[in-house]
């Protein structure tokens, strides 16, 4: 198996999949090479991301990008979501393969959105 | 992972054990060269001319017409090549839903200087044989079609088109991978001058393949060296493979009948299953011109690499219709071509199936769809792909 087995069990058994009903902060991100996809959803109290829930359109490990990057960003503020990284979605995953990078970027990138739509709501 | 189920037949078998016994004896114990004049090189030539015997049995031709090769792409790539560059110029009509073996063949004979036409489909994946009668040329001087595409199972209409070439007499290349071995497959009723046809599809060794070429059709080689193969394949045989291929071809002969009826109805119990459970999904190719052992899933909205990693996981080998190298994902260029829109091309799943799948295997692999089907599109977003 090429992939990690965090990857994997992230893949099997994804954590906070779904939408969310009046989000305080959305985002998406898309990696236009493959078309694959991913929309997070905050709920925000105190600056603090409380629930982050995702949905996603991809491959296997960009789906097990998404459930992690979820895990990742509940508990954490906003403004330090809104710095999230690909190496940090890449590195909860355990590595990804060189052709599958994309994964983590697509990620991070909706997570970052969906802060910066919340910092953005705030003003 | 206990449980393990290989359906993807299409893209390789196991050796029979029939056939592994058959070889064994040619690798250590009957080892000449087949060229050699001494004792060791005739016991080796036996075993190749048997083989040769076996396989124009089956196809009902001289065994003089037979070529061994290295595998479907050279077989491919030799009828191909050599049927153009005997004539040295002139236009080839093809398909677009053709082996890469073909279509890149094709395309670096037209960087050669050949035209070629590529003639489409229908929604089922079918050529229309009015298309290449249309695409038709005074200087045509080849057609090659598949006998059934190896992705969505359907099979041409090779009959009629071989009709049309035979009217003009242009030579007729079949890529017959797919289909060799396991349906009745008749080169003079077809009107087939020239077929390719591999070992590892049909429970043979992988690394042999052949190419029978009708007696009086102008083939140059592609390879060149010594005399081997009358001349039209240089190199020294692969005596193992030769002589598991006609093993292979003889319990293909046996075998065939039976097993395409049980695989046929494994494969409708797969679908039927699948159907009834699993929402938006469709079985692509034709209803019933089509390989008994294949079913291709298209599953609308889900990506295939996530269901074949989802099914693998699970023990489950099927092929992803849509393939992502290095992030870029190209749905399959025979679903592109039959018109498949790309929310449900992306999702495309070939399940092949084969002599050791069982009716428990199938009813696992309906359940494992259904369990990542219905789980991958949890997590989708609406309206997505």
């Amino acid at each position: 198996m090429r992939y990690s087995p965090t990857l994997v069990d992230h893949f099997l058994n994804p954590r906070n999949a779904g939408m969310m009903r009046e989000p305080d902060g959305t985002g998406e991100s898309e990696y236009a090479g493959c078309g694959d996809l991913a929309r997070f959803f905050l709920r925000v109290r105190y600056g603090r991301a409380v629930e982050v829930r995702f949905q996603t359109y991809g491959c296997g490990p960009t789906i097990a990008a998404a459930s992690v990057a979820s895990e990742l960003g509940r508990g954490r503020t906003v403004d330090d979501l809104s710095r999230l990284t690909s190496g940090d979605v890449e590195e909860a995953l355990e590595g990804l393969p060189e052709d599958r990078k994309h994964a983590a970027d697509v990620a991070a990138g909706a997570l970052r959105a969906a802060a910066h739509d919340w910092l953005s709501r705030r003003r | 992972m206990s449980r393990r189920v290989y359906l993807d037949h299409n893209a390789s078998t196991p050796v029979h054990p029939e056939v592994l016994a058959e070889m064994l004896p040619f690798f250590a114990e009957i080892y000449g060269n087949p060229s050699s004049i001494h004792a060791f090189g005739r016991e080796a030539r036996e075993g190749v001319d048997q083989a040769r015997e076996r396989i124009a049995r089956f196809l009902q031709v001289s065994p003089q017409e037979i070529v061994f090769t290295s595998g479907g792409t050279e077989s491919d790539n030799l009828g191909v090549k050599g049927l153009a560059s005997a004539r040295g110029r002139g236009h080839l009509i093809t398909s677009s839903v053709e082996h890469h073996a073909v279509l890149r063949t094709c395309q670096v004979l037209e960087a050669q200087g050949f035209d070629v036409t590529y003639v489409g489909v229908d929604a089922h994946g079918m050529v229309e044989p009015d298309e290449v009668r249309r695409a038709l040329r005074p200087d045509t001087i080849a057609i090659s079609v598949m006998h059934a595409n190896s992705e969505v199972g359907t099979l041409q209409p090779i009959g009629a088109i071989g009709r049309l070439a035979r009217e003009r007499s242009i030579p007729f290349h079949v890529d017959a991978v797919q289909t060799f071995g396991k349906i009745p497959l008749d080169v003079d009723a077809l009107g087939i001058d020239v077929l390719s046809f591999s070992g590892h599809k049909i429970y043979g060794p992988k690394g042999i393949a052949g190419l029978y070429i009708r007696k009086g059709t102008k083939m140059v080689s592609i390879q060149h060296g010594g005399e081997h193969e009358r001349r039209r394949r240089a190199g020294t045989e692969n005596l193992p493979g030769i002589v598991g291929l006609g093993k292979a071809v003889e319990v293909r002969a046996r075998d065939m009948h039976a097993e395409a009826e049980r695989v046929g109805a494994l494969r409708d119990r797969l679908w039927e299953g699948v159907r009834a459970r699993v929402p938006e999904v469709r079985l692509s190719g034709h209803p019933t011109e089509r390989l008994p052992g294949t079913a291709s899933l298209l599953v609308r909205h889900v990506e295939s690499e996530s269901i074949v990693l989802g099914l693998d996981l699970k023990g489950i080998a099927v092929s992803a219709g849509s393939a992502c190298t290095s992030g870029n994902v190209e749905p399959s260029h025979v679903l592109v071509a039959m018109g498949v829109p790309l929310d449900w091309a992306m999702g495309a799943v070939r399940c092949s199936l084969g002599r050791s799948t069982t009716a428990e295997d199938v009813d696992y692999v309906i359940e494992s769809v259904d369990t990542i089907v219905r789980r991958l599109r949890q997590a989708l977003p609406v309206g997505a792909a």
